[in-house]
């Protein structure tokens, strides 16, 4: 039988990095994925990731799924598509299925990064054509260029609910509401602020009580729910959709685990069913590690991380680097890892309502409610200062891993401090020159460039802008609010697209100065 | 034992719900009120309410209903769904055509 | 929690079912202890569903027609849930002269204890069903054997005994039992302490370990066999199938799934470190079956296999069950080895052991499958 030293399965973001890892250490590695493009859930992911420059911060999702092909490609891996792991064995035998036939293989090691699936919820309707799963939408938009549907009512403000939103209004789909039937909003507050701006309702405390038509969607209805989750009669809401998107959680796709016996458990803070690791992703089977969302419910950076302490520990296990050389790559790693798990949103704070920043500010409830800071609470930031002349401000209000804002800076006008889930704020003295390489750098779409009185009464905002189509200079239309609303008129008076700004547009709008702290998007 | 051990423990009487006709499993068409039906047939685990029902046992394997049956059987028997035991995983993981599968290449 | 009962039954596997549910009918009061998390987890779930005589082993085949005569045809509505028995023959298909010969004996053993089971040529097979491959030339044929579905016939059972007054406790396993003045009385647990007037041992091959604390052995070992299930198809047929090269045996079921059993002929050596409560599958066996099923069948080569499983026969020495009492221990009631034909026999064995603990005697002679048959062979 054929046998290579470490076997991965899964080419995504950490099956990937950990065949990266490994084979730079010089161990033989084979990949399997079942898809027919490898790169996993990144090559679906057109927006800029969170982070440091360690974590790819800023750059694209499926820039980084690039990048990391080359590396593996330039590492020696070998990837095998179409290649659908049917079954893992005593032994470390694995069967894979290519083309019309059942291939055996052993590994010496064997690293199983199989990622997640999407959770489903039920209501009446569930099944008809129409009701689909975020992922899926992304599939659909991202991979094969389809839009899902004219009208979208998201389900789930976690991470993936708010991105896939926006992305859907980018597809050209007109989001109708984001429900959740949690009382707050569970993604940052930056995602859900760039999709509330544009004027897409939240209802917190609610869910999805109908979903109508008879072969396919026509309509759904959402009901407020009271603390144990139930629906409250009489506070039912319809919208006309066509599309009811599905964003509540993922669940690992564990079952190789499993059926070859390893140890396994039911933790539902790794969203489900879950091998036992160690902190290295060994599993209770000596030379079979887990790595990504498959040993627990995380993110694309985080899995990358996990990938690569995988493919270090099979490398030493394979005797391919010494029990020093281990230990030092995985304390940088692991370093690299605590500080993505760090801030609000760290695994360790889950559900927790968490009040203060780290910074000691009231955290904005209208965020966590409704998806944007209110007027009146977002003076309190540090990011949000009022200057002569043109100044950043931004609406970072809560602490996140994520720092690109304060490299992008040419001028050294922003910091965050020491930590990287500080809140941001503009240095004493800097001179900003209206670049525009914060608003473009910032993942969350939290930085303006405001000039709060160039003259005759008005302010210019810049604000970054990634829909289609691109407004003109001269165009007369709408500042609105960042609850969405309109506030006043605003005119478009510069439009910036730099290279260096990667797709996202810089959109400059004149608004009569009142509106200055206030107007922080462009309805044409 | 475990907490489903005793299965002469007094879960009380079925009562019939609204929404009984909705479809939980899709491949094998199994509806919330067969599965709760089951459990008050004394089907306390999700192994027995798949070899009763049929749940979770067609094409997609219980990719789109494992968690919701789960979450069925734990309510209506008072507990967390994670006391639950989660089905067996088995091979293959993906449906495999009879011709494949007798094709081997060592 | 009461912990006495009349018959205290170790093993909640098809035959623990069904023996509670016929005591319990009977009036007997029933605690059936199960060692796994869920009823039915050994060969009971893990079978190919044949309902057969023919094939079967003269000492055991009195049970398989009482039971097929008296007990099959009503069990769906005795039990109030279809167990999905058909009763439209059995056909052990033979591709060569000498699968004939195997054949033709199997079918001479059957016929002289009176079963109705002859031998055809290949064009009567193709009559009976007509999917079948050019290979075939020749079966033996039963037209009263036939198939369920084990899994749900098990539950059924275990259903209907509960509603009955049958106490069940799963995920609890026995380490021994102890005499108490004379007799088999208690049956100690690793949670609890239980105590019967008849302790029944239907455990498969654990039996041997909580028999031998009151010194008994059965010579029997344990063989794994896999099973495969494929995406439901069309109705084909409804006989029950077997091969005299035992390549695979099954059915198709009336989900419309065809269910087959069988090995690569490796399995002593499976070293079966399998996942909780499941023994582990091995790599080369399901393919080797869909080898030979296509043989048969070559119409079934686009059918998906969706599931395999793996499961351990209690294979006894000498081919047939253990069953009954054992003289020299008061008290206990014995049923194990049914060395991989056990579920057919099932409710014949429930019902007969029954009557034997609460009469005394039996309808079928269970006398050649006693405990004290075996004798070294010289």
């Amino acid at each position: 039988m054929k046998r290579y030293e470490l076997i991965v399965v899964g080419a995504g973001p950490s099956g990937l990095s950990a065949a990266i890892e490994a084979a730079k250490c010089g161990v033989e590695v084979i990949v399997f994925d079942e898809n027919e493009k490898p790169g996993g859930q990144l090559f679906k992911q057109i927006h800029k990731f969170f982070g440091s420059k360690e974590h790819h911060a800023k750059v694209r999702g499926f820039k980084i799924g690039e990048e990391l092909l080359r590396e593996a490609s330039d590492a020696g891996v070998e990837v095998v598509l179409n290649a659908t792991v049917t079954g893992l064995y005593q032994n470390k035998e694995i069967t894979v299925r290519i083309g019309d036939a059942i291939h055996h293989y052993k590994g010496d090691t064997i690293i199983i990064a199989t990622g997640a699936a999407e959770n489903m919820v039920t209501f009446p309707g569930w099944t008809l054509p129409g009701v689909i799963g975020a992922g899926a939408a992304q599939t659909l938009m991202n991979i094969h260029g389809i839009q899902p549907g004219k009208r979208v009512l998201m389900l789930g403000s976690g991470n993936v609910g708010l991105v896939v939103s926006f992305q859907l209004m980018q597809a050209g789909c007109e989001v109708v509401a984001v429900a959740d039937a949690a009382p707050r909003i569970g993604g940052y507050g930056v995602h859900a602020a760039k999709v509330a701006r544009t004027g897409v309702p939240f209802y917190l405390s609610h869910t999805i009580t109908k979903a109508h038509g008879t072969d396919h969607v026509t309509g759904v209805t959402i009901s407020e729910v009271d603390s144990s989750f139930k629906p409250i009669a009489g506070t039912e809401k319809y919208f006309d959709v066509d599309v009811i998107c599905i964003a509540v959680g993922l669940s690992p796709m564990s079952q190789l685990f499993k059926m070859s016996g390893c140890n396994m458990e039911d933790n539902p803070k790794k969203g489900g069913q879950v091998p036992i690791i160690d902190s290295y992703g060994e599993t209770s089977q000596k030379g079979v590690f887990a790595a990504g969302d498959v040993s627990g419910i995380e993110e694309a950076s985080s899995a990358m991380i996990e990938g690569r302490m995988a493919g270090v520990c099979a490398a030493q296990y394979l005797g391919y680097c010494t029990e020093e050389e281990k230990e030092n790559k995985l304390k940088d790693l692991e370093k690299d890892l605590d500080s993505l798990r760090q801030g609000m949103f760290a695994p360790s704070n889950r559900g927790k309502l968490i009040e203060k920043t780290d910074e000691g500010i009231d955290v904005s409830m209208s965020l966590l409610t409704k998806g944007f800071v209110s007027d009146d609470e977002i003076e309190r930031f540090p990011g949000v200062t009022h200057k002569v002349g043109v100044h950043p401000v931004m609406e970072c209000t809560q602490n996140i891993p994520c720092n690109p804002c304060q490299d992008a800076c040419p001028k050294g006008c922003i910091s965050i401090g020491e930590n990287i889930t500080n809140l941001p704020f503009v240095t004493d003295g800097s001179q900003c020159i209206n670049c525009g390489m914060c608003v473009a750098s910032c993942s969350g779409q939290a930085i303006f460039l405001v000039d709060e009185d160039c003259g005759d009464g008005y302010a210019s905002i810049t604000l970054p802008y990634e829909f289609l189509p691109l407004p003109k200079i001269g165009d007369v239309g709408s500042g609105l609010g960042r609850n969405g609303e309109r506030v006043c008129e605003a005119t478009v008076v510069n439009v910036k697209n730099l290279k260096a700004f990667d797709h996202t547009n810089l959109l400059t709008i004149k608004v009569p100065k009142e509106y200055a702290m206030k107007a922080r998007f462009f309805r044409a | 034992m475990n907490i489903l051990s005793d299965r002469s423990r007094d879960i009380g009487e079925f009562v019939p719900a609204e929404d009984d006709d909705m479809l939980i499993c899709r491949c094998e068409e199994v509806t919330k009120g067969e599965i709760r039906k089951a459990v008050h047939d004394g089907m306390w685990t999700i192994t027995e309410i798949r070899r009763y029902l049929r749940t979770g046992m067609g094409l997609c394997q219980g990719q789109t209903c494992a968690r919701l049956v789960k979450g069925i059987i734990a309510k209506e028997l008072g507990i967390s769904p994670a006391e639950l035991e989660p089905a067996t995983a088995r091979s293959p993981m993906r449906p495999v055509e009879m011709r494949v599968m007798g094709n081997e290449e060592a | 929690m009461d912990k006495k009962a009349d018959v205290v039954i170790i093993g909640g596997g098809v035959i623990g079912c069904a023996a509670a549910y016929y005591l319990t009918k009977r009036g007997k009061s029933v605690i059936v202890i199960e060692a796994s998390d869920n009823i039915g987890n050994g060969g009971s779930s893990r079978n190919g569903g044949g309902v057969r005589q023919s094939g079967r082993d003269p000492r055991e085949l009195p049970l398989a027609m009482y039971g097929i005569e008296k007990l099959w045809p009503n069990l769906s509505q005795e039990l109030g849930v279809d167990c999905e028995y058909h009763k439209d023959g059995n056909l052990r298909l033979g591709k060569t002269q000498e699968h004939l010969k195997i054949l033709q004996g199997l079918t001479d053993r059957a016929t002289a204890c009176g079963l109705d089971v002859r031998m055809i040529d290949a064009d009567e097979v193709k009559k009976i069903n007509p999917y079948l491959s050019d290979e075939v030339i020749g079966a033996s044929w039963c037209p009263t054997d036939g198939h369920a579905n084990p899994l749900v016939t098990t539950l059924a059972f275990y259903r209907k005994a509960r509603q009955q007054g049958a106490k069940f406790f799963t995920g609890e396993k026995v380490l021994e039992l102890r005499k108490v003045k004379g007799r088999v009385k208690k049956v100690i647990a690793e949670d609890n302490v239980y105590e019967g007037n008849y302790v029944l041992v239907a455990a498969g091959y654990e039996s041997r370990d909580i028999l031998s604390s009151v010194g008994i052995d059965v010579p029997m070992h344990k063989e794994l066999v896999e099973c495969l299930v494929t995406e439901a198809q069309p109705h084909m047929f409804n006989q029950m199938l077997g091969t005299a090269e035992a390549d695979f045996y099954g059915h198709q079921s009336d989900h419309g799934s065809f269910v087959f059993g069988g090995s690569s002929g490796m399995e002593l050596d499976n070293l079966n470190k399998g996942a909780k409560n499941s023994p582990s599958n091995a790599a080369i066996t399901a393919p080797c079956e869909c080898r030979g099923i296509m043989k048969y069948f070559p119409d079934l080569k686009d059918a998906k296999i969706v599931r395999t499983w793996a499961g351990e026969q209690d294979v006894c020495k000498d081919g047939v069950p253990v069953l009954g009492f054992v003289d020299e221990v008061p008290g206990l009631v014995v049923a194990c080895g049914f060395t991989g034909h056990g579920f057919g026999i099932a409710p014949a064995v429930g019902e007969q052991l029954s009557r034997l603990i609460v009469d005394g005697e039996t309808d079928v002679d269970l006398t050649p499958l006693r405990y004290d048959r075996f004798k070294a062979k010289i």
